[in-house]
């Protein structure tokens, strides 16, 4: 088997150009996804019984599916909600051009998400003694301060390596985006390998950005873990 | 889109139509799960008692397979193994069912997410357990078979579970090659009705797929608490607390084995 090597140095360049959607797709992705699932993980420990219910049930339910089923479901639901709602509201806006898919890709993934990061905040909160809340308490900090100041930086450090593998997992799901015609690495990839049959030069390099990424993302969380988690003094 | 409302009953409709081709499904993700374990085992074998070369090959290999989408591997598999095929033997696999693609493609994806979860669950099997067992006169081999294996399996298994819920919604992603599974089968009633309720096939194919892993999470709690024998949580402990961190060594491995995919 003859690869075309030129073919693929060419076309690595082309499919590279696609990881700054890839990558702000994740980043975004996992930025709107903090805080929702910082709520459900605190709804999760100690909300009242059919709140707490509620939030598991949404984890379960999106843990329990495919992500491509996800897609594709909420690819062909969100559309046309968004049309309806914006005609009850009598504005003539024509979402079906106006939207970018990408956020509908932003949406999907931030959902998914979520879930995921709920489960990981739970039991890194879980992981903090409950005595860190009573000294806080106890030394005059309200609740508040005593979570954004003691608690959250404790637990942060003891979510990050579950977070970094939330990132990469995120990284790598991103590559079905091109099923919402978003323009990622896969997509780039995939109209590189149709344009001249050279599906594995194409796909190879596909694969090789896709290493790259999570090589670099992965390298820097384990810096971040080290510096946050100085203060455990095993850095 | 405004001419049809969506049509909850539908969803019940076709949704025993969809279960006929549950076989498909069940047989890639069956199909990868047995070939997988073998290879996770022969990678953790790698890692563990392999020689230098051997256990930086399986080390590395692990690596890559974790950054790589199965998607992408996926599509490798499906247009470049033919295309190998072709170059070394000669020999045209162009028209074997693409179910040996997909399965193909998750043994190698799920061998290396499963060999961290078989070498750790080795690794937390006290070693004085096999020192013990040759010293009493068992053979080295049946040491490993009788006394090793049962209790490093009943460790790896909630991890086990884990990569196996993981890996049934991975195959999901088997449609894309042209295989008639169960999402296939999905979307060939969405094209004969013109495009029209893909919401609730989707939907349907969600409910399926949440009731396997309600299940599969039951079935494994179930086993767990069985073999269990009030011998685990001692193992698992000393395992918490004998990890040791090692700098940039642990980085590679990536952490905990924490399945695949999303």
């Amino acid at each position: 088997m003859e690869l075309d090597y030129e073919f693929m140095a060419r076309t690595f360049g082309e499919v590279w150009k696609g990881a700054g959607v890839t990558l702000s797709l994740t980043v975004l992705s996992l930025l709107l996804a903090f805080l929702p699932a910082f709520y459900l993980a605190v709804l999760r420990i100690r909300g009242n019984s059919s709140s707490s219910r509620l939030a598991a049930l949404y984890v379960s339910f999106v843990r329990g599916t495919p992500i491509i089923l996800q897609i594709l479901l909420l690819y062909s639901l969100l559309p046309s909600l968004i049309h309806a709602v914006l005609k009850a509201a009598g504005s003539s806006i024509n979402i079906f051009e106006t939207i970018d898919p990408f956020w509908y890709a932003v949406v999907v993934f931030a959902l998914n998400t979520t879930a995921l990061l709920t489960e990981v905040f739970r039991s890194a909160l879980l992981s903090i003694p409950k005595g860190q809340l009573e000294a806080g308490l106890s030394i005059g900090l309200s609740e508040v301060q005593t979570y954004l100041r003691v608690i959250i930086p404790q637990a942060l450090v003891v979510a990050l390596p579950a977070i970094c593998n939330i990132t990469v997992n995120l990284i790598k799901g991103t590559s079905l985006a091109f099923l919402m015609t978003v323009k990622d690495v896969m997509a780039l990839g995939k109209i590189a390998a149709s344009y001249g049959y050279n599906y594995i030069e194409a796909y190879l390099d596909v694969f090789l950005v896709y290493l790259v990424l999570c090589t670099l993302v992965q390298w820097s969380y384990h810096f971040a873990e080290r510096r946050l988690g100085a203060f455990r003094g095993n850095a | 889109m405004d001419t049809r409302a969506f049509d909850p009953a539908m969803i019940f409709t076709v949704m025993p139509n969809l279960l006929e081709y549950l076989d498909v499904t069940l047989l890639v993700g069956a199909g990868s799960i047995i070939g997988g374990s073998l290879l996770g085992m022969l990678l953790a074998w790698a890692k563990i008692g392999g020689t230098r070369g051997l256990h930086w090959l399986a080390q590395g290999y692990t690596y890559v397979m974790r950054c790589t989408p199965s998607i992408v591997l996926l599509f490798i598999v499906f247009y470049g193994l033919p295309q190998l095929m072709d170059a070394l033997f000669s020999y045209n696999i162009n028209q074997m069912n693409r179910a040996v693609f997909a399965i193909l493609t998750f043994v190698l994806l799920f061998g290396a997410y499963i060999s961290e979860v078989f070498r750790s669950a080795y690794l937390a099997v006290p070693q004085g357990q096999y020192e013990a067992a040759v010293s009493i006169g068992i053979p080295p081999i049946k040491a490993f078979f009788l006394v090793m294996l049962p209790q490093a399996a009943v460790v790896a298994l909630p991890n086990f579970a884990n990569s196996t819920i993981n890996l049934l919604k991975e195959g999901a992603l088997a449609y894309t090659i042209g295989l008639i599974d169960m999402i296939g089968q999905g979307n060939l009633i969405i094209a004969q009705n013109f495009g029209a309720y893909g919401i609730e096939v989707y939907t349907a194919c969600m409910l399926i797929y949440w009731g396997m892993t309600l299940l599969l999470e039951r079935v494994f709690d179930w086993l767990e608490a069985r073999l269990d024998k009030g011998q685990t949580l001692a193992i698992r402990s000393k395992d918490a607390t004998g990890k040791e961190k090692n700098g940039w060594k642990e980085w590679l491995k990536g952490g905990e084995a924490h399945g695949i995919g999303l």
